[in-house]
């Protein structure tokens, strides 16, 4: 744990001060001391470089205090709830894009002149170190403050597509969606052809040759100018394999429409069958039923024919035996 | 006797205090705080040989350029004005820097000046910085003066070095020779209580305090209390009790602080070790968590014969942020031998397994039609793409160990440090000798002379009773005769 004894020595200075007014001793400038110093001052040169590099800084800062005030605005306003007075505009949100991108331009070719200028300059390889591990720090800084930039744009750029994707899924009821795209499509025209222009001046590899609108977005969506050659490359294999990816998923959703049809028609199938099943089972039932009661019939038949023979048969014997006692009364009579 | 290894704590391990006061201090002694969109603040950090030994283990070059340093520089090299810069000064306060930086303020090389001094500076010092800053009217340019309290050298999380530049002024041999004046061994008192004062002052706990009785240990342990006990007096200005320290802290966990003198045990640090960290640090070249190896290059013979083999020299870091090195650092050699090659393994199938997938992106980047392995393939690709730097920070440990290792190897093979270890190890354990000890000594490629040495000595130091002279005779002539000094041995004679 540290102790501060800067005011010890501040006293010390005092007691010294004082001690040297006794003996007498010209300490080099006692009451002129604070004159001196400031004589001492001004012949020193202030170092061009130093306040040169304090002033980029400074103007960094102002960027990123920029950048923060709007950053809620430029992120917020897309939930179309929001008041009027949050909202911000496309073209409004494009303005703040193209000027804290040409303000980037500068203050990075603020720094490489600097550079270029303290290795001139000065012999001392001290100070060469000094200045460059300064630049790098203001460089660092640069960077750091772009990095705020370009995360705000990609949100934005990522909620464009996503939203020119899920447009484009869902073709024939939406018209509205689509004019409703493409007239975000032609607001954003005039302003991609102007933040192409100073990008492809730059980095005319960058922007890619294919007409799609999709890749057009990507590959502008990285107007940052400060980026190296490897952070090009990388950002391209990036975008690559976004691209790779989008597509797959895209196709997957395909498969997966027609999946569910066959899926519905094949789910309606058990719906009918169990009915089915149940009426069947009754009609068994009745089935059952009928044969018992026809093999009950039968049964009844036999015995009703059985009957029938047998009650005949007595019929007759009756008939046969009334009419050989009407014969036998006929001879005992005459 | 200069190592202290500490009982953990509660609370940040000293490490991570001493680095946190050090940030602290590099920050205009303001508690730092990390801000990803603070503008940069740059400044010259000027140190003298002691401050450079507390610093390296703790902070490497590019956590300095984090914390906005662009140049570090010894007090007493040449330095260039550069204007408009502040400086912050890291120093003991000895007459040599404290003349430097009078001259420095008369030269007016730096806009501002932080002054830390690593211990407590005297009223009188500070009045000759005061006259010089008088003299050259830069009363004030100096911005800050602060005594740091960091006079020791942190090597591990709980492992400290009292110091590396004078290390001799505190050794065992200026403590205990015979030619040692009062006033020698008063100053040397001193030092070791002034850094075991800075550390608890970081560590912000006040120890207790126990020693053994009629030993340096006893000394040093009277004037740290002494100098406690000064300081706790004045409860207004004492360090104790500053904004690091909860009072709980102080009053329930006070640290036992136990004063040992090396004279109880003499036979360990001679003796021979077998596992990883010991080995490097008795092999070879270790200083500061630094290892300097002497590579020579090729293993095949020039076919020349004549032109003698080149030798690189590269040093290694060996820091607590090294997994392989904390895993390893206490096993036997063989383990970690055997730990490397493990490790080289699974680093090779990582490494295939990354080519693998770049071929079958490679293949896979034409065809749309196979939806789902490449899904699986990019969610793949981008694990092993983040995972890159990983594999080769992997690579970079894995060649460390391996060279470090290789080197110790040799030196085992050359010296045949196993056979000594083994012979130790029951020798020590007073279990029966297999082997004559006059064998090994005799023995010509066995081990330097020292290794020779230092096996007698632990034969010495733990027989029960002395061996005859005739023994002592034999053993003294064998000794001579592989070119050994025999002066340890009146020494040890002296002191059993």
């Amino acid at each position: 744990m540290a102790v501060d004894i800067t005011l010890l020595f501040r006293a010390s200075v005092k007691t010294v001060k004082t001690r040297n007014k006794a003996l007498g001793v010209a300490v080099g400038g006692g009451v002129d001391g604070s004159r001196d110093e400031l004589f001492r001052r001004s012949p020193r040169p202030k170092g061009d470089f130093s306040s040169r590099a304090r002033e980029v800084i400074s103007h960094i800062g102002k960027l990123r205090d920029f950048l923060l005030e709007h950053r809620k605005d430029y992120i917020n306003a897309y939930s179309h709830v929001m008041s009027e007075y949050g909202r911000m505009t496309d073209s409004e949100r494009d303005q703040i894009d193209q000027d804290a991108q040409t303000f980037m331009r500068t203050c990075s070719e603020a720094i490489q002149q600097l550079r270029t200028q303290a290795h001139k300059e000065i012999h001392s390889q001290q100070v060469k170190e000094h200045r460059s591990a300064v630049l790098d720090f203001i460089e660092d800084y640069l960077k750091r403050v772009c990095k705020l930039y370009s995360e705000q744009r990609a949100i934005r750029v990522k909620r464009v597509v996503d939203k020119k994707r899920l447009s484009k899924l869902e073709p024939e009821p939406n018209t509205k969606t689509r004019e409703s795209t493409s007239s975000e499509k032609g607001s954003q025209h005039p302003s991609r052809e102007s933040e192409e222009k100073p990008a492809t001046e730059e980095y005319p590899e960058k922007v890619p040759a294919e007409s799609q609108p999709e890749l057009g977005t990507w590959g502008e969506g990285k107007g940052d100018d400060e980026l190296s050659p490897e952070e090009i490359q990388m950002f391209e294999q990036e975008n690559q394999r976004l691209i790779g990816e989008m597509n797959s998923l895209f196709d997957e959703v395909r498969c997966v429409c027609g999946f569910s049809g066959l899926l519905a028609s094949v789910i309606a199938f058990p719906e009918m069958v169990l009915p089915q099943e149940a009426e069947i089972d009754s009609i068994h039932q009745l089935v059952v039923g009928a044969t018992e009661n026809i093999k009950e019939g039968n049964e009844d038949i036999r015995e009703a024919i059985k009957n029938n023979a047998g009650f005949r048969v007595w019929v007759l014997f009756f008939l046969v035996m009334c009419s050989f006692s009407l014969l036998f009364l006929d001879w005992y009579d005459s | 006797m200069v190592g202290v290894k500490m009982a953990a704590a509660a609370g940040a391990s000293i490490r991570e205090r001493q680095t946190v006061a050090l940030k602290r201090m590099l920050n205009f002694n303001v508690p730092h705080v990390k801000n990803s969109t603070g503008e940069p603040v740059w400044k010259v950090l000027i140190y003298d040989r002691f401050g450079q030994d507390i610093i390296s283990p703790l902070l490497s070059v590019k956590e300095l350029r984090d914390m906005g340093i662009t140049l570090h520089l010894l007090l007493h090299s040449d330095r260039d004005p550069i204007p408009d810069v502040p400086a912050v000064y890291f120093v003991m306060p000895t007459e040599e820097n404290i003349d430097r930086m009078c001259q420095d303020l008369r030269n007016q090389l730096y806009e501002s000046y932080y002054l830390n001094f690593i211990s407590a500076i005297s009223r009188s010092k500070l009045e000759d910085i005061a006259n010089a800053a008088l003299a050259a009217s830069a009363v004030t340019q100096v911005a800050k003066v602060f005594d740091q309290y960091l006079n020791f050298i942190t090597l591990e999380d709980d492992m400290f070095v009292l110091c590396n530049q004078n290390k001799e002024l505190v050794s065992y041999r200026a403590i205990n020779r015979p030619d040692i004046t009062d006033t020698e061994m008063e100053t040397v008192m001193d030092t070791i209580v002034d850094s075991l004062f800075c550390f608890f002052v970081t560590l912000g706990a006040v120890p207790i305090i126990r020693c053994s009785r009629g030993t340096a240990a006893e000394m040093v342990a009277v004037k740290l209390d002494k100098k406690l006990r000064e300081n706790l007096r004045d409860a207004r200005n004492s360090l104790f009790t500053g904004d690091t320290l909860g009072a709980g802290q102080f009053s329930f966990q006070r640290p036992l602080l136990v004063l040992v003198d090396r004279n109880i045990d003499l036979a360990t640090p001679l003796h021979h070790t077998w596992t990883y960290q010991a080995l490097v640090h008795d092999v070879l070249d270790f200083h500061l968590n630094r290892v300097n190896l002497e590579e020579s290059s090729g293993v095949e013979n020039s076919p020349a014969g004549a032109r003698p083999k080149r030798k690189n020299k590269k040093s290694y870091d060996l820091t607590p942020v090294d997994k392989f090195w904390q895993k390893h650092k206490g096993s036997p050699f063989p383990e970690v031998a055997e730990s490397v090659q493990q490790e080289l393994e699974s680093y090779r199938a990582q490494e295939d397994e990354v080519k693998r997938l770049k071929s079958i992106m490679g293949l896979e980047g034409e065809d749309e039609g196979a939806i789902s392995m490449l899904s699986d393939n990019t969610a793949k690709l981008t694990s092993a793409v983040s995972s890159l730097p990983e594999l080769l920070e992997k690579k970079r440990l894995i060649d460390l160990h391996t060279n470090v290792a290789t080197a110790v190897l040799e030196h085992i093979k050359a010296r045949k440090l196993d056979v000594y270890f083994e012979y130790e190890e029951k020798i020590m354990s007073k279990t029966t000798l297999d082997k004559s000890l006059l064998d090994i000594i005799s023995d010509p490629d066995a081990g330097t002379p020292e290794d020779k040495m230092r096996l007698f000595l632990i034969y010495y130091i733990s027989a029960q009773q002395a061996p005859s002279e005739a023994d002592l005779e034999q053993y003294k002539k064998a000794l001579t005769d592989a070119g050994c000094n025999l002066n340890p041995l009146q020494y040890i004679k002296q002191w059993k």
